[in-house]
């Protein structure tokens, strides 16, 4: 059997849940170099401009997505689009997926309010979820950013995200109030 | 033209880093009072709004309430303690602000996520069911109706067996009689260790008896240190 359309459907089964490299590999019976040369091959055949999907590593698994340069196409078949994540929903995911595996109780400290009903939606949502539990009194549950989070914001692992510290030293540059909070009065 | 409320900040953090900048303020240097003063000035505005107030802005209030009279005070030797207030609060805006700051990056990528897509799970489950279906084989009639037979015996042997139930009732008396004969015996005994059974009623008693006991100045309780073990021995024998 060719393993470039096997690995193909298996991507097309799978589809937006992806699936590890690992994986693939224990199903198929191949090892990494035979994996890595299939999905090189694959990856070219879908470069072609008369195929519409294309490969991507997305919180850590393989998946088939769409091209981008075709959305506005698409676009036309979305009837709604889900809402974006909210400005404290954004702020939460991010304390998060830094200091992860980080307590509510500290997330409230860094963002100076609660946000147990926050991290409530993000779980429900899926983007977060229990990583165990801290050895401090009472035993809170430890959150973490999930493989959707990855999938959500593009990324194919928790080292892609946007480096902090490099905010810091850039200070001078990025103006968060200057469009939303410009004046008052 | 568009008036801020408190509605547009995500927590008193937020509300302070739109004052520091509203104002050209250094966060490294900030004016303690002056920062109280707008942050204060702020929430009574708001209130005049009848705006909901979250708690967490009013603890904030109180805190640099809190530091600013204390940089009023004649200043001692607390000058440190005065000092690490602030900067306390400097590290807690500068970590803050570190946060808000990257949630522009991702609003960026979840933007540019949000130009492919990707396809649900193909459901399998129909598949994984034709492979675990039964084998019917060669089954006739007969088979069946002796199996349903069986399994009606079976049932039957499964019906709870008909038992009367007695409950055995404990005396303080009775049991008190018992924990001093155990005591005799000896000498001194872990607390934990007149709880043999764990019926409820039996605890219950078992606790009354050593009570009524020490009431009775019949027994001493002693316990060394805060959690140590209780060991019980009777009076005039410890």
């Amino acid at each position: 059997m060719n393993l470039e359309a096997l690995l193909e459907g298996i991507l097309f089964v799978v589809g937006d849940e992806g699936i590890t490299l690992t994986n693939i590999k224990d199903i198929l019976e191949i090892d990494d170099e035979t994996l890595k040369e299939t999905i090189k091959k694959l990856s070219l055949s879908y470069s072609n401009k008369e195929r519409g999907i294309t490969l991507k590593v997305l919180g850590n698994k393989l998946k088939l997505t769409t091209k981008e340069e075709h959305k506005e196409v698409y676009k036309k078949l979305v009837d709604v689009q889900d809402p974006n994540l909210s400005e404290a929903a954004l702020e939460t995911l991010a304390i998060i997926a830094y200091n992860e595996p980080i307590t509510r109780i500290t997330v409230d400290e860094i963002r100076g309010i609660g946000s147990a009903h926050m991290i409530r939606k993000l779980v429900s949502r899926d983007l977060i979820e229990e990583k165990g539990r801290s050895e401090l009194p009472g035993r809170p549950i430890l959150y973490g950013v999930t493989s959707k989070f990855l999938d959500y914001f593009g990324l194919s692992s928790t080292d892609e995200l946007p480096k902090i510290d490099d905010i810091e030293e850039n200070d001078e540059e990025v103006d968060l109030f200057n469009s939303k909070y410009k004046e008052i009065d | 033209m568009y008036q801020v409320t408190i509605n547009d900040f995500e927590g008193p953090l937020d509300l302070l880093l739109h004052l520091i900048k509203k104002h050209d303020m250094d966060i490294m240097n900030i004016s303690i009072e002056e920062i109280t003063k707008q942050y204060l000035d702020f929430i009574t505005k708001m209130e005049e709004m009848n705006l909901n107030i979250a708690s967490e802005y009013l603890v904030m209030a109180s805190e640099l309430i809190e530091i600013k009279s204390s940089t009023l005070l004649p200043k001692k030797e607390e000058e440190t303690e005065e000092e690490d207030e602030r900067e306390n609060l400097i590290n807690r805006l500068i970590e803050y602000k570190k946060y808000k700051e990257v949630t522009d990056q991702f609003k960026q990528l979840e933007l540019e996520r949000q130009n492919y897509y990707t396809k649900p799970e193909e459901n399998l489950n129909m598949y994984a069911d034709a492979s675990e279906g039964l084998d019917l084989g060669d089954v006739d009639l007969n088979i069946l109706l002796e199996a349903f037979s069986k399994f009606l015996v079976r049932k039957e042997e499964e019906k709870p067996l008909n038992t009367k139930i007695t409950k055995k009732e404990y005396s303080v008396k009775q049991r008190s009689t018992e924990i001093i004969n155990v005591l005799k015996n000896k000498k001194k005994v872990y607390f934990e260790e007149l709880f043999e059974t764990n019926k409820k009623d039996y605890i219950i008693v078992t606790f009354l008896s050593i009570l009524n006991l020490v009431r009775k100045h019949e027994v001493n309780i002693v316990q060394e240190n805060n959690f140590d073990r209780i060991t019980i021995s009777l009076r005039g024998e410890a």
